[in-house]
């Protein structure tokens, strides 16, 4: 228990910057074509390991799909709470999500069994 | 946590296998640009908000995930769906007369009175094109239904064409409240708002520089 309670404060260490009263402080836009995906305080900020699969993949290494560990997210549990967003064709029971504009992604993930859907932190840019 | 918009649309690409509407979900905008895993897995719907008139404005637009290769969509796909975009491929005739089963299908299937209008795809193979533009309008002067010809390629009409829908949806939308709810319960200034001219969909040019 008292590990992830030090892994939690580290990380909201980390995000001090974009996370105010434990929601985002600035707007979340696509990194790449600067299109809203979320308006301030909407996103709860949440500590969980997930593994999302790369942005870019190498597609030198053929039929391996490469992914990333990552532990920061914003929690979002109505889908209509976005202002852009695609979601892709379910995948082992997620959905990943995407911009609307560029299709860049995955950005995060939608859980079909709890319908709630998560923002990589590291994934989107703040403004 | 509160509502933080006013409208929820519900809209649906229809049309054949090939017409391009997984590719006018995939660039309701310009400055597509294509990575490729998203790419593969396909996108199933997206979320996007405008503003009408005011109005915040929630779309969830829905592709078909090939259902329409078996020519069935099913009841349950276009369940709750408020508009619909039928979609053919001005170089090929037969998903042009297509549209026509289409809109049959459609009134089989989705409630009655579903908001639609009729996409002319691929306007920017004019070299290829086999139906003329007159009659893509010729065809909603029939139904009764809104036209415009899109390029989902050089992103031409494509957001223009949601807005037309989405904003006649809402239009029918506050005519029901307001017969519902009638005598000036709310101020009179939207009403005149909407007056507004029509967009020019059947003078929409499909041109290409
Ligand atoms: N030139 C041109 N090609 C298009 C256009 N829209 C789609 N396509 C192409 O038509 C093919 C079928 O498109 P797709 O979106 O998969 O059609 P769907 O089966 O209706 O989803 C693809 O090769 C697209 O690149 C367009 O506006 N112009
Ligand atoms: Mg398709």
């Amino acid at each position: 228990m008292s590990d992830t309670e030090i892994v939690q404060n580290k990380s909201e260490e980390a995000s001090n910057d974009f996370v105010e009263d434990g929601s985002n402080k600035l707007v979340v836009k696509c990194k790449f074509c600067g299109s809203k995906i979320l308006e301030k305080k909407t996103g709860k900020f949440v500590v969980q390991e997930m593994n999302l699969p790369l942005m870019h993949q190498d597609t030198r290494k053929e039929g391996e799909l490469q992914s990333e560990k990552i532990t920061e997210f914003y929690h979002v549990e109505n889908m209509y709470t976005f202002e852009n967003i695609g979601f892709t064709l379910t995948v082992d029971n997620y959905k990943y999500l995407s911009c609307a504009d560029c299709d860049a992604g995955p950005v995060g993930y939608y859980d079909m069994n709890t319908k709630h859907s998560y923002v990589a932190l590291s994934r989107v840019e703040h403004a | 946590m509160a509502k933080t918009y006013d409208y929820l649309f519900k809209l649906l690409l229809i049309g054949d296998s090939g017409v391009g509407k997984t590719s006018i979900l995939f660039r309701f905008s310009e400055d597509a640009f294509n990575i490729s895993f998203i790419s593969t897995i396909g996108i199933d719907f997206k979320i996007r908000t405008i503003d009408l008139d005011g109005k915040k404005v929630k779309l969830q637009i829905w592709d078909t995930a090939g259902q329409e290769r078996f020519r069935t969509i099913t009841t349950a796909y276009y369940r709750g769906s408020m508009g619909i975009m039928l979609v053919y491929d001005v170089t090929n005739e037969k998903s042009f007369e297509n549209i026509k089963n289409w809109i049959r299908n459609i009134e089989e299937n989705a409630s009655a009175d579903v908001e639609k209008m009729i996409l002319g795809n691929k306007c920017d193979l004019d070299a290829k094109r086999q139906v003329s533009k007159e009659r893509g309008e010729q065809l909603a002067v029939e139904y009764q239904i809104k036209f415009v010809e899109t390029s989902a390629k050089d992103s031409l009409n494509v957001e223009y064409a949601f807005y037309t829908l989405a904003r006649d949806i809402k239009a029918k939308m506050e005519k029901k409240q307001e017969a519902s709810n009638p005598a000036g319960a709310r101020s009179g200034t939207h009403q005149l708002r909407d007056e507004r001219p029509k967009p020019t969909s059947w003078l929409a040019r499909c041109s290409v520089l």
